[in-house]
């Protein structure tokens, strides 16, 4: 009896996607680099804020894993409207992807915003706008995964988060509109906190830096995770075909 | 100045942590279901 | 839409509170866990430092939103047996009709709840609602189909997945929120006697939350219940 070992059978092309290259990709490496340079300016070659003192430095990495958790629901709803709309799962790959890849960088938005937040504004979480909202965000995202992880059916899966997707960009508008409504209502006491100053030159270079360098993670890490996607979409193919 | 610099620290270290542990986790499972789908095709029966 | 969806979801309608009159379990069981909760609540509270007008609606409309979703669930699970369901979707009704008339069904369902509460509050909290009735019970319309417009939807999708109950409150809550700030503070406008043009401001956000949402969902749940 014998059994042929072939490294050229591939799933098969019609249902199921390509298999990907394996190999670390450019875009993470470069990542890395990036990031590294942020932390080495950030840390040595940038001066302090006098009034702030140097947890003012948080603000290098925190609204800008915020920009990326926004950034990444973005793509998750237009994703998830491409995909009632044509019906590929290519866009749901891309939609879960951002998905997880955004929840992680929404878990360390909310992390700084409370480690700025204790020395800056004297209190470990504040209703802030911005900070509540990123809050709902998470909540969002975390619903939107667990529905995910609850539902067998590839296809099912797709639609579903398609709803889910669009629905809560929607939604995140009227959560804007009603932490804005209710702060007006209630001023809540922030002790001492200071009004944005404007930055010197250096300051605004270290965060253009950190910006860009965040970016490139998240591009980094969504294709990394765009692959697995189709890998693990290829091997339920194979495991059921 | 205030002395702060703990929160800043433990901001920047957690960052790098999570990121670099997430993107070892990617890794790691790439790595299993690749492994999987490796064996699914190499076993395939040829007689 | 024309009157044929309409009447189609009226029929829905029906159907389900008929079946939900025959054995008004969901509604007693909902009833009751509505009337617990205010009690607990009122045996949390510490009356010295809140008064009861203060507490009263905050309490009213977390009842009002775990109340609805032990609601919600039934309207969907009622046609899992048998897979009664395909009988609703082979019928020459379009979607959006099914969606509506659940909702409708939902809206009743619910509003029935609130009916019970809100005396029973009223009483328990020692605050007299003073000829506000009818404002009030217009704010609980008005909330109500929100809630329902996006519970009816995500339950229609709990439903198939493993985790029904967990996932419906957890879909759900973050949507409930942009509905029960402005109701809340558009009842404890009213409860405190203040011109009742105040609390109509909060309403505003509430229309539209009901307006883009009842829409959305109707739009959406189509997609839910394809073959």
């Amino acid at each position: 009896m014998t059994t042929q070992f072939t490294s050229d059978v591939r799933a098969p092309a019609v249902a199921s996607p390509q298999r990907t290259r394996s190999g670390i990709s450019w875009w993470f490496i470069v990542a890395v680099i990036a990031v590294a340079a942020t932390y080495i300016r950030a840390i040595y070659f940038t001066p302090l804020e006098a009034i702030q003192g140097p947890a003012q430095k948080i603000y290098y990495v925190h609204p800008t894993s915020a920009w990326v958790a926004f950034l990444a629901f973005g793509i998750v709803a237009l994703a998830s409207i491409g995909y009632l709309w044509l019906k590929d799962l290519k866009l749901d790959r891309v939609a879960e992807s951002a998905a997880e890849v955004g929840v992680v960088f929404t878990s360390v938005t909310l992390v700084t915003g409370s480690l700025w937040g204790k020395p800056i504004w004297g209190t470990w979480w504040t209703w802030d706008a911005r900070l509540t909202l990123t809050l709902f965000l998470w909540f969002i995202y975390v619903g939107y995964l667990v529905l995910r992880g609850a539902i067998e059916d590839r296809e099912m899966r797709a639609r579903y988060s398609a709803v889910l997707g669009i629905l809560g960009a929607l939604l995140i508008p009227f959560i804007h509109l009603s932490v804005y409504l209710f702060r007006t209502l209630h001023p809540m006491p922030i002790i001492g906190k200071p009004s944005r100053p404007s930055l010197p030159n250096e300051m605004l270079e270290t965060f253009a830096l950190a910006f860009v360098s965040f970016t490139i993670l998240f591009i980094a890490l969504f294709r990394a995770r765009y692959r697995l996607a189709i890998e693990r979409d290829a091997l339920d193919a194979q495991e059921r075909g | 100045m205030p002395h702060n610099a703990g929160y800043y620290h433990a901001a920047y270290i957690i960052v790098a942590v999570v990121y670099g542990a997430y993107a070892l986790s990617l890794w790691l499972r790439l790595r299993a279901v690749r492994r999987k789908h490796d064996q699914g095709s190499n076993g395939v029966r040829v007689d | 839409m024309g009157p044929s969806t309409l009447g189609a979801a009226l029929l829905i309608a029906r159907k389900d509170l008929a079946i939900e009159f025959r054995t008004r379990t969901a509604f007693f069981s909902a009833a009751v866990f509505a009337l617990l909760a205010i009690v607990i609540f009122f045996f949390a509270w510490d009356p010295t430092a809140v008064a009861g007008m203060d507490l009263a609606p905050g309490v009213l409309w977390v009842i009002f939103t775990f109340a609805g979703l032990l609601g919600l669930n039934r309207s969907f699970s009622v046609e899992l047996a048998d897979r009664a369901i395909d009988g609703l979707l082979g019928a020459p009704v379009r979607r959006e009709a099914i969606y509506l008339g659940k909702a409708l069904a939902n809206v009743v369902f619910v509003g029935a709840v609130e009916a019970i509460s809100i005396p029973a509050v009223a009483l328990f909290y020692n605050t007299p609602f003073g000829g506000r009735w009818l404002a009030i019970a217009g704010v609980a319309l008005l909330a109500t189909i929100g809630l329902v417009a996006v519970g009816t939807l995500f339950s229609a999708m709990a439903v198939n997945t493993r985790l029904s109950e967990l996932l419906l409150p957890m879909l759900s809550l973050p949507f409930f929120v942009p509905i029960v700030m402005p109701a809340a503070q558009a009842t404890a406008r009213l409860l405190s006697g203040r011109p009742v043009v105040e609390a109509a401001n909060w309403l505003k956000i509430l229309l539209a939350f009901d307006l883009v949402f009842v829409a959305a969902c109707m739009m959406a749940f189509p997609f839910t219940v394809e073959e």
